[in-house]
């Protein structure tokens, strides 16, 4: 591998993400699976680092998942996404950044459209009107949640407490990172160093002390696939992606997984669960598995939140190895207390996944 | 005194046509911006359809061309047009008044780099065709001293028929150079398996169909019919080939110890502004624009202003002399017709 | 022309999917499902492209345009700029606007999934919600999210969620006044149409198949048949 040749592609594909004054709109995945990252994501802005990241309770789904499940017309995918649009004008800003990653390249994607095809747009702009009375401009910048991390990278590493290394050997944590597929693929150039070699989450785990791993499967698809996930009987595609992946990886013996995309970090998560059930095969050590974060989990863990209200225990795949290995201080008696620290049933454990 | 004939490019085309006008009476000035003649076949090895040693080819030619008034290691800085020619500034002080210019400023290799996919310049098994023949020849290239070789790729159209990597044409000489050079690498790797990637097999020239009769026949070399989609490393570097054999229809992943990628030809972007310089645009293809391109390739739409090579586009060798001979001739007939 | 196939052309995934297809594979080489599900993107474009109506018709009836799980792995690579992705969408829309979705397995899922995706966008304003994210039907969303939906108020109310709470937030309660302006939405750009054309066409088939409606939804979302994998028999 010759870095110097990533480093000249990374060059190539630099955007110029604005400063301040953001709209944020949520994602159906990582607010029921990821709750505590989007509640990070906006206090570290908010509170760490003094940004205006707004929220408007009047917002929705940007229709992405039904769009791309074909269960919703082109038109009124669009119109859906105007009307965010225009909630973001009505509250007075131009920038918008999204949670999730689908919603990342649908925006994106109607944006180029509607550039391409302007008569589009305007029957768009005729149907919201038609629908609810708004108006809507075009954002003047889209971002994802992670382009905005990754561009203050480096203010968080400076007010890190832990970095992504072993916390007795000092080594670097060998780590993975999964884009998701609808950050880059479709316009390469919408992306933090396009759509070979992405370096939105490799720029963070570089500047938080972690080693990237390439592997032969690090562009492949995690298989969400959508339908081929929502519909039970079409699972086996889903999980067959993720099982190609593990098999890749296997050999580098990563520590941890980033993600970017809200939907990844779920099935790199509970396919290493489903795997462990169907072949009695785990990809960690000592019969754990490989955990997988947000990189909002990344960025509260290297800052020093607490493992539980980042949310942690609410994945599969345990967490407590890799906390132990960087030295994090975590409270296993707290892990699955409730709200208020009220006493409640603990979740079962799988059969062969070594779980905490 | 005969008319000052500025030849721009030192190459095959440029040697030649200074070769036709030496024979014509004319003292050519030919200028050259590297240090050597023969432009890129100068770093060849063998050329094809009768494997002739490239360096002889050369070495014939810049025998042939001794008497020109030959500038090594300059450039062209500024032409000014005047009334009856031209004003040639060239970058070791000569100035120069000719009536007629030769643009036979040759093409750049695609930079394979551009083909994020095929990670040349990030992954250490991967080398390109120019690579490849540099190696045929000197024999030094950490990519194959010293390495147990037993998978070889070649990888068709890298750069070309590619509308992403800004190449849409076809570059025309890289599917019987592949097919060259796999035979090549398998007389220095005999029990290797040598694959050829391609999208379709362009093979018109003069007995080019024998070279893939000869592949496959006698040096087993096996041609996939799919185009390489993706490129990546296993951890013991070698690098690992995604593609769909479209024949039978299946998706294909082929491990492999070395990655040949045939970077196509695209027009020298020095040479734009050089010929910006003459009023001389490119064409739609990117490469020099011809007068007209069925009967009239070797003149432009500026006066006393000529082309030769692959300056117009993909050509092989014999094209190329063949082109430098009619721009000699057609520039002596411009030259007469002055008087 | 076909009639099918002009009726492919309006749809503005076309227009960007289909440019002109040299039959490479670039996109087969790349695709996951190609994989792991008999399914050749690089056919199906190249069928298209014939135009033949025919052909085009047998495709919008086959289980074959549903097999894709939509990443746009092969909207980077290919070199004629084409999208096969794009044009499977195309392709799913026009199967479903036509009703031939219900002759295919894979397409008969689209009743379920029409039903459970646009439900949680219409009362909950995001396509997937613990509300309606039954554990029976994701076992494999594992243990510990059993417990979260079992616990969901203080699992959610610990992590700092809103849940259905008034005001900004994770998981927030969305107004009704928005949730009736997604409404009106659907009901303007042809989306309560397509729910209802979804519907008129599943419930036809179900008969057909001598179901009720329930047992039918139930049978679409699990049942699958061999056939469907490369690496069967």
């Amino acid at each position: 591998m010759i870095y110097k040749g990533k480093q000249k592609i990374w060059s190539d594909y630099q955007k110029d993400i604005p400063d301040d004054h953001w709209f944020y709109v949520r994602s159906c995945i990582r607010q029921s699976f990821f709750p505590a990252s989007e509640k990070y994501f906006l206090k570290i802005c908010r509170d760490l680092l003094g940004k205006d990241v707004y929220e408007t309770e009047h917002h929705t789904t940007c229709g992405g998942i039904a769009y791309h499940s074909d269960t919703i017309p082109q038109e009124t995918a669009m119109t859906i996404v105007a009307r965010q649009f225009a909630l973001m004008k009505e509250a007075g800003y131009k920038n918008l950044v999204t949670s999730c990653i689908t919603s990342f390249g649908n925006y994106t994607e109607i944006i180029e459209t509607w550039r391409e095809f302007p008569e589009l747009e305007a029957k768009i702009r005729e149907n919201l009107w038609k629908a609810c009375r708004r108006e809507f401009d075009i954002p003047e910048y889209v971002a994802h949640a992670s382009d905005l991390i990754f561009k203050f990278r480096d203010e968080i590493g400076s007010m890190a407490k832990y970095h992504l290394v072993d916390g007795i050997t000092g080594e670097p944590l060998r780590v993975v990172e999964h884009i998701g597929c609808h950050y880059s693929k479709m316009f390469p150039h919408k992306g933090f160093g396009g759509a070979e070699y992405p370096c939105v989450l490799s720029g963070m785990i570089d500047s938080w002390g972690g080693q990237v791993i390439d592997y032969p499967e690090r562009r492949h698809c995690c298989g969400f696939g959508f339908r081929q996930y929502l519909v039970k009987a079409n699972r086996g595609y889903s999980v067959s992606n993720t099982h190609k992946k593990f098999e890749s990886m296997e050999p580098y013996h990563p520590d941890m997984i980033i993600t970017n995309c809200p939907g990844c970090p779920y099935f790199l998560d509970r396919w290493q669960y489903v795997i462990s059930e169907m072949e009695g095969k785990t990809y960690g050590q000592n019969g754990y598995g490989i955990p997988v974060f947000t990189y909002e989990e990344v960025a509260g863990l290297v800052l020093g939140f607490d493992p539980w209200d980042l949310g942690l225990q609410i994945h599969q795949v345990a967490v407590e190895p890799l906390l132990e290995k960087i030295g994090i201080p975590y409270n296993p008696k707290t892990k699955y207390l409730g709200l208020d620290g009220k006493e409640i049933m603990k979740p079962g454990l799988p059969t062969v996944l070594k779980c905490c | 005194m005969k008319d000052n004939i500025v030849i721009i490019g030192g190459g095959i085309a440029g040697m030649e046509a200074a070769h036709q006008l030496l024979l014509l009476g004319y003292k050519p000035i030919l200028v050259e911006k590297s240090d050597h003649l023969g432009g890129h076949v100068a770093d060849w090895h063998k050329l094809f359809p009768d494997m002739s040693p490239a360096k002889d080819a050369v070495r014939d030619l810049a025998e042939k061309i001794k008497e020109a008034n030959i500038f090594l290691e300059t450039e062209v800085s500024f032409i000014n047009r005047l009334k009856n020619g031209y004003n040639v500034m060239f970058t070791n002080g000569v100035n120069v008044i000719c009536k007629a210019i030769l643009l036979a400023t040759g093409f750049e290799l695609f930079e394979a780099s551009k083909k994020e996919e095929y990670g040349y310049g990030i992954y250490n098994q991967v080398m390109t065709n120019s690579d490849l023949e540099r190696w045929f020849n000197t024999r030094k290239d950490k990519r194959l001293d010293g390495k147990d070789i037993r998978k070889v790729g070649f990888v068709h159209c890298v750069g070309s028929r590619d509308i992403k990597a800004g190449n849409p044409q076809c570059s025309k000489v890289c599917c019987i150079t592949a097919i060259k050079q796999a035979m090549e690498v398998k007389e220095f790797f005999p029990d290797a398996e040598v694959y050829c990637f391609y999208m379709d097999l362009r093979l018109f020239g003069k007995k080019y169909e024998d070279f893939y009769i000869k592949a496959q026949m006698e040096s087993g070399v096996h041609f996939i019919r799919g185009r390489v989609s993706e490129v990546s490393e296993n951890i013991n570097g070698q690098v690992i080939v995604k593609t769909e054999d479209t024949l039978s229809g299946k998706p294909a992943k082929i491990t492999l110890d070395l990655l040949v990628l045939m970077s196509g030809i695209v027009c020298n972007q020095q040479a734009v502004k050089t010929a910006s310089m003459v009023q001389v645009q490119t064409d739609s293809d990117g490469f020099l624009k011809s007068k007209d391109n069925i009967l009239n390739i070797i003149e432009t739409g500026s006066k006393g202003v000529f082309l030769a090579g692959t300056a117009t586009g993909p050509k092989t060798v014999p094209e190329t002399v063949a082109e430098a001979r009619a721009a000699a001739l057609a520039i002596h007939n411009y030259l007469v017709s002055l008087q | 022309m076909g009639r099918l196939y002009d009726e492919l052309c309006k749809d503005y995934r076309f227009k960007e999917g289909l440019k002109t297809c040299i039959n490479c594979g670039t996109c087969t080489a790349i695709c996951p499902a190609a994989e792991f599900y008999r399914y050749d993107p690089r056919k199906i474009v190249d069928t298209v492209q014939r135009k033949d109506d025919a052909e085009i018709e047998a495709l919008l009836k086959s289980d074959t345009i549903w097999y894709c799980g939509e990443c746009m792995s092969c909207v980077t690579r290919c070199p004629r700029k084409n999208g096969p992705g794009l044009v499977i969408m195309a392709l799913r829309n026009l199967s479903i606007k036509m009703g031939y979705f219900t002759e295919s397995e894979k397409g008969r899922q689209i009743y379920p999934l029409t039903k459970a995706l646009n439900g949680n966008v219409l009362n909950y304003g995001y396509c997937v919600h613990p509300a309606t994210f039954a554990y029976s039907d994701h076992p494999e969303s594992g243990p510990v999210f059993e417990w979260v939906l079992n616990n969901k108020e203080d699992v959610y109310g610990r992590l700092g969620a809103n849940y259905q709470g008034k005001g900004p937030g994770v998981l927030r309660h969305i107004p009704q006044e928005d949730l009736d302006e997604l409404k009106a939405i659907y009901d303007v750009t042809g989306g309560t149409e397509r729910l209802e054309l979804v519907e008129k066409y599943s419930k036809a088939k179900a008969e057909e198949m001598g179901m009720s409606i329930e047992e039918y939804t139930a049978y679409t979302f699990n049942h699958i048949s061999p056939g469907h994998f490369n690496n069967e028999q």
